[in-house]
């Protein structure tokens, strides 16, 4: 296990040094350059502006002396959308919006598709099943937007008198509903379908009819016994899952108009704002990769036959 | 078949033996010797059934699948005949017909609505000036002059009216509502209306116009053949990455193996939509100069299908290969154990022979799978990406970037924003229903 864990500690940290690479190598392959705004700046301007910010020297060098401040801590300052700011305080107040709506999300994705998986599961073959079962694959092939601009366009005033949410993200709990309902759709109906082969997977198990020999009440056999089992491939897919409701929310975050780190990455890619693209990919690059950490050590305590040494992956 | 799943609770300790029970109802004219006849049948009916046929029989069984396929079909039709169809383009601006709806009425309808409108928006509604010379006639008429105050007042009070008149205004369709005139379906211009009565053929808008005039279909039929475009190239480009890098992995073994295992951990655990947005963000501008940088086969192929699909799907293939490359790579761990490579080794045949002639023909099933699951998810992928504005770009378009243009006028033209979702909905829908079908028909799992 602690073999394990520092070899996997290890290729996190190759991981994002590769990350910081290909972020690096991509952003300054773009044509352009943070400078140009309505009105283009002379020649001498430019140079002037990239010799301040180190632009002007050769790539690796730049990329060497950025990886020397990220090892300290430093993620530079923005060049271009908030001037001079640094980035880790402008990822320190976007990312708690993002953050919130994200984990609200996962939370009723979870609270609902489980259950609604293991409900399928136990009425297998009847309509119930039947009608979950088109749901959910209805809700894995509606893209996020689709979803987020049917509510919008219900809930907020596209039909006359319906107006039960605010249009505009405002930070008022009403105004977090509509996000949230949107980014979770996905990752519920993709959980319940999860739970369901997972389910019926764990109840036609021997140790199943064991507990029923035994004459266990039904309750007890599924929360307990059933249920425990079924649970792990749902773990395994929660850490993905919380890359993808993370990243996902740049669709949501644009639909409704949400002040979080995924809109503005985007508005940074699209200002040529270096170190601003440098700083949210990483943070986020990190930020999933110890969540996919954490998840694949908690498979293991949750599944103790798991090897995972020996199987890797 | 559902009575019987009603019997068989899950998890019940009583066997099934539904199945078990009709063995025995066998008629009494089982037990007779066969004749020569139907021996000859018997030989006939065992004919061997090839895999792919297999394959078919059982996915034709498979309703749900099948009418995916037919959607499938439709809408390729849809996308790539459609717009050869229709004698608009998905970039003409026609003139004078700019934001249509996708109904109209007819000319004498519209007459009559114009008609009722001007009664009831007209009547009684004079503009503060007129009002006041109303007045100012009416007072002359009796002899009097119009004190100032009392213009004032009169001009106020019209002004007040003819307010609280431009919000009780009767719009077209109240109207038409009160007239009892039914709209009907397709979006015609006052001009297209004309000719239309002169006894030209005119092509309608089923779907109206956007904003500058253009054929709303005809877009809808582009975007989905961009997404139908992108999704085979992208799992194309994901199938040759993945098989080779999966197959070298697989076969060579040890080191290679391990090497290129920490490669692929290392691939799945970057954040892929960061590094796909900053791709497709890099590649564009970067194929785009390529393609003017000159006139060979490379450029022309790249002006053929636009920089910008092309870097959606190498954006996409360079990323997602990693889970067709576990597949096969799992799938030849365990098939070159068998005689048969043992075999051919022995016979003198080099690794990619092996690799090419007898280790991938064997894990076709897997491939094909996972090949065809690659679609709905690289369309996926694409729509986001246009809809964030990072994917296709005007005068091209697609469904994504349609979605994300109807957001400014969703009140006025919803519609605008339901026909192409609808439209990816349903072609990703029927694409993941036939792929969850495919891969029940090619598992040998669940072969009877």
């Amino acid at each position: 296990m602690t073999k394990y864990t520092v070899r996997r500690v290890c290729m996190a940290f190759v991981t994002l040094l590769l990350v910081a690479c290909i972020t690096f190598f991509l952003m300054n392959a773009i044509p352009g350059n943070p400078w140009l705004s309505e009105k283009t700046p002379s020649e001498a301007t430019i140079q002037a502006l990239n010799a301040k910010y180190g632009l002007d020297q050769p790539k690796y060098i730049q990329l060497g002396k950025y990886l020397k401040n990220l090892a300290q801590g430093d993620f530079g300052t923005s060049i271009k959308m908030q001037k001079n700011r640094p980035v880790i305080e402008i990822i320190k107040e976007m990312f708690p919006v993002s953050a919130k709506v994200g984990s609200l999300a996962l939370l009723w994705a979870v609270i609902v598709g489980v259950p609604l998986g293991c409900l399928a599961a136990f009425k297998r073959g009847t309509w119930v099943d039947s009608f979950l079962r088109v749901l959910c694959t209805i809700g894995i092939s509606m893209p996020g937007f689709v979803v987020a601009t049917l509510l919008l366009h219900t809930l907020c005033g596209g039909i006359e008198g319906v107006k039960v949410f605010p249009a505009l993200f405002d930070g008022t709990p009403a105004s977090y509903v509509l996000p949230c309902a949107a980014l979770g759709f996905y990752p519920m109906c993709y959980l319940s379908r999860q739970t369901r082969t997972a389910m019926l997977d764990s109840i036609n198990q021997e140790y199943i009819k064991t507990a029923r020999a035994k004459g266990l009440k039904n309750s007890k056999i599924i929360f307990k016994h059933a249920l425990r089992n079924a649970l792990i491939p749902v773990i395994t897919y929660l850490g993905p899952q919380i890359a993808f409701t993370l990243c996902g929310g740049l669709v949501v975050e644009t639909v409704f108009s949400i002040p979080g780190l995924g809109r503005y990455f985007v508005q940074a890619i699209q200002n040529r704002d270096y170190p601003l693209i440098m700083g949210t990919t990483i943070f986020l690059a990190a930020f999933i990769i110890v969540m996919n950490l954490v998840v694949d050590l908690c498979y293991k305590l949750v599944d103790p036959r798991i090897n995972l040494v020996k199987g890797g992956n | 078949m559902s009575d019987k799943k009603r019997f068989n609770k899950p998890g019940s300790l009583q066997p099934n033996i539904e199945d078990i029970l009709q063995w025995n109802d066998l008629p009494a004219d089982a037990f007779d010797p066969a004749t020569s006849e139907e021996k000859e049948n018997f030989i006939q009916d065992r004919r061997s059934v090839s895999y792919w046929k297999d394959a078919w029989r059982r996915l034709r069984k498979n309703t749900v699948a099948m009418v995916a396929l037919v959607i499938i079909i439709l809408l390729s039709v849809f996308a790539f005949v459609g717009p050869s169809v229709v004698p608009y383009t998905y970039k003409q601006q026609i003139r004078g017909s700019e934001s249509l709806h996708p109904w109209h009425y007819s000319l004498e309808d519209q007459d009559k609505i114009n008609a009722y409108m001007e009664e009831h928006n007209g009547a009684g509604n004079l503009t503060p000036d007129e009002a006041v010379e109303q007045a100012r006639q009416e007072a002359e008429a009796k002899g009097e002059t119009l004190s100032r105050v009392d213009e004032a007042k009169i001009r106020a009070k019209a002004t007040v009216s003819q307010q609280s008149a431009d919000e009780e205004a009767v719009t077209e369709e109240e109207a038409a509502k009160v007239l009892g005139i039914k709209h009907s379906i397709f979006g015609y211009s006052n001009k297209e209306l004309e000719r239309k009565a002169a006894g030209e053929k005119v092509f309608p808008h089923v779907f109206g116009t956007d904003d500058q005039g253009r054929d709303i279909m005809v877009r809808v039929m582009v975007g989905s053949r961009v997404s139908i475009i992108v999704g085979i190239c992208a799992a194309i480009l994901v199938l040759i990455i993945g098989a080779l890098y999966g197959s070298i992995s697989g076969y060579c073994g040890g080191m290679v193996d391990n090497v290129m295992q920490r490669i692929v951990e290392i691939i799945y655990s970057i954040p892929e939509m960061l590094i796909i947005l900053l791709l497709s963000a890099t590649l564009k501008p970067a194929l785009e100069q390529f393609q003017n940088s000159g006139d060979g086969v490379f450029q022309k192929l790249v002006t053929l299908l636009g920089p910008n699909l092309i870097s959606m799907f190498i954006a996409f293939g360079l990323l997602y290969w990693v889970t067709m490359s576990r597949i096969i790579r799992g799938q030849i761990l365990q098939l070159k154990q068998q005689e048969y490579v043992t075999a051919a080794r022995a016979l003198g045949a080099k690794g990619g022979r092996i690799i090419g002639k007898h280790l991938l023909p064997n894990c076709i099933g897997q491939i094909v799978t996972t090949t065809f699951l690659q679609i709905p998810s690289a369309i996926f992928l694409e729509s986001f990406l246009s809809f964030l504005g990072v994917g296709v770009s005007a005068p091209l378009t697609s469904l994504g970037s349609m979605c994300s243009e109807a957001l400014s006028g969703l009140k006025t033209y919803p519609y605008r924003l339901f026909i192409p979702a609808v439209i990816l909905s349903v072609m990703i829908l029927s694409l993941n229903l036939f792929g969850d079908g495919l891969r029940d028909a090619l598992d040998p799992k669940l072969k009877k």
